[in-house]
């Protein structure tokens, strides 16, 4: 009875581990459509993964409206495999909102209000009640107790390691929900953005695009068909960051970008950073 | 369920679920709890005389007072455990059961001569030269433990602890560094970014001279004959038998030291390392040589 119970259970665990390979809906279609050989790239990492397999994504194109598989790719678990924790996504979202924000409401208070310097009535006599000022908190027209005063910074820094996590935490989850395309490189054969346009809608990739290379140049044709394009938008591997990830419905990486992003986070994630995290230290001993 | 399959759950649960976007994330529930609503510019506090009565409204003395007496904590005599603290070396302990484990983890290279350097690169052992911190004081506990064969420096050990390495067949040193070599030894990559030639280290203070020359302590400036003779004692002293270490594999790496005047193990005062470049550049000008070698 116990056994069977066992080996249903280790059935079970099968089935829950996902189909990484069905990564895209027509495989097949695919497979078929590209007849030249299909390059399949096993890698070595500095820091192998140990408990988990690594994930393999196809590598698409750019170059046909229609979806190409160029090649099997594979990418670091540690990176792109990480426990989806929503929190810690939200609190970068919250520190990338706050880091450069300053409110600048303001309020006068009963100094700077103008006026209100003569006492209104005699301290006694009259019947009513005692009042130093006109501009006194408790008087219409008066200064206000306690109010918001301008320039408060909002500035603070979110921990070394939560910002490294945040970044695997979404790219996790972006490959996860299918919202993340690896593809060769960013030449278009037009400059054209209708053609940008309809490849986004042919593909499924949802309005807002992030396209990610590890160069800050790039290819002539994509920048002056994302020109006009206001939900397109191309960023350099250095500026990669979780507020734009989910900004945009879907993030595409070029290879290179996808595995100079791969190289780093897991330099940081392997490096003892006592150095990098001491300056941001506040408030303690 | 291990950890591992609650992570490809969780993220092959998030393919049928809504995309996570800017709209829909949030932090955990009742992760912050919001402050207490104070009233007042000082949120209405009784700046610690609790609530009405003796406490806010007699005068209790403060501790130790005695109206006017000589008080107790005055009138015995002192005895100046600290007299002068400020200006004794101190030497921040690491005990041996923490080498053991940090030579365990891989976060020291046992092939290698361990020196301060390393130890501190491996994150575990942390000292501040400017404030008076002049190296690793190695203590004896987990000395029983203790296994590894190394080639180690510090600045202070006692005898238990130079028994303890040298039962495995191990050879420590104890040597002395200024603070200006401490820092360098510290954070070396900040010294080779300013660009500065290394220095020489500089002779122990006279107070030091007696610990750093002798055998017994297995000081940098003693006798070789003397501490293989030191060796052979402490051996007798504490019954264990002493390993040849001549036979050793490694005793090329056992029987490295550094110079007297040397910092870094590879590198001689008057180099200056060129992290840029990635070369080493030395000084050539008979005067600077003649400097570097006295």
């Amino acid at each position: 009875m116990t056994s069977a119970l066992i080996s249903a259970i280790k059935r079970l665990h099968i089935t829950i581990t996902p189909q990484i390979r069905v990564y895209s809906s027509n495989v097949a279609a695919a497979t078929s459509a590209s007849t030249n050989s299909l390059s399949i790239t096993k890698k070595e990492w500095a820091f192998q993964p140990e408990y988990t397999k690594p994930r393999e994504v196809w590598i698409e194109n750019l170059d046909t409206i229609e979806e190409q598989k160029l090649g099997l790719f594979e990418l670091h678990p540690s990176v792109y495999a990480a426990p989806p924790r929503l929190d810690i996504i939200n609190q970068n979202v919250v520190w990338q909102r706050k880091i450069r924000y300053v409110s600048w409401a303001h309020t006068k208070t009963r100094a700077e209000v103008r006026g209100g310097g003569k006492k209104p009535w005699p301290q006694k006599g009259l019947g009513r009640a005692r009042h130093g000022s006109i501009r006194s908190p408790l008087w219409r027209g008066g200064g206000v107790a306690h109010g918001p005063r301008s320039g408060k910074s909002h500035f603070f820094m979110l921990p070394f390691h939560m910002r490294i996590l945040g970044l695997t935490t979404t790219l996790s989850s972006k490959l996860a929900q299918d919202d993340l395309h690896i593809v060769k490189d960013l030449e278009l054969p037009t400059d054209e953005p209708e053609y940008l346009a309809e490849l986004v809608e042919k593909r499924n990739w949802g309005p807002s695009v992030l396209l990610v290379d590890d160069t800050d140049y790039a290819p002539r044709n994509i920048t002056a068909a994302t020109d006009s394009l206001a939900h397109i938008n191309i960023m350099p591997v250095y500026g990669l960051n979780v507020y734009s990830m989910l900004k945009h419905d879907t993030l595409v990486l070029t290879l290179s970008a996808a595995e100079k992003i791969e190289e780093r986070l897991l330099h940081w994630l392997h490096t003892n950073t006592r150095e990098q995290s001491k300056e941001f230290k506040v408030n303690q001993v | 369920m291990g950890s591992r399959q609650i992570t490809e759950k969780s993220l092959s649960m998030l393919r049928s679920l809504p995309r996570i976007s800017l709209g829909n994330i949030r932090d955990n529930p009742n992760c912050r709890k919001p402050a207490k609503r104070g009233r007042a510019q000082h949120g209405g506090d009784k700046h610690g005389a609790g609530n009405k009565g003796s406490g806010q409204r007699q005068n209790f003395m403060r501790l130790g007072y005695e109206t006017g007496n000589n008080p107790f904590y005055l009138r015995v005599p002192q005895e100046h455990y600290y007299r002068g603290h400020h200006l004794r070396r101190e030497y921040p302990p690491l005990t041996l059961h923490e080498l053991q484990r940090m030579i365990d983890k891989d976060r020291v290279d046992v092939n290698q001569p361990i020196d301060i350097a390393s130890i501190v690169k491996s994150g575990i052992y942390n000292f501040f030269p400017d404030q008076k911190q002049f190296g690793v004081n190695l203590t004896d506990e987990g000395a029983d433990l203790f296994t590894a064969k190394i080639n180690i420096e510090v600045q202070w050990a006692s005898e238990l602890v130079i028994a303890a390495i040298e039962k495995n067949g191990g050879v420590i040193t104890t040597a002395y560094y200024d603070p200006h070599s401490l820092f360098l030894l510290k954070n070396p990559k900040k010294f080779f970014e300013s660009g500065q030639a290394i220095p020489r280290r500089m002779i122990p203070p006279p107070d030091a001279i007696e610990y750093y020359t002798s055998a017994k302590t297995r000081g940098y400036l003693a006798d070789p004959e003397e501490i293989s003779k030191e060796r052979l004692k402490l051996s007798q002293k504490y019954g264990y038998n002493l390993p040849d270490i001549q036979k050793e594999s490694n005793y090329q790496m056992l029987c490295e030291r550094k110079d007297p005047r040397q910092i870094f193990y590879g590198l001689e005062p008057g180099w200056v390392v060129n992290l840029k470049d990635e070369c080493i550049l030395k000084p050539k000008d008979q005067e600077l040589l003649k400097f570097y070698n006295t």
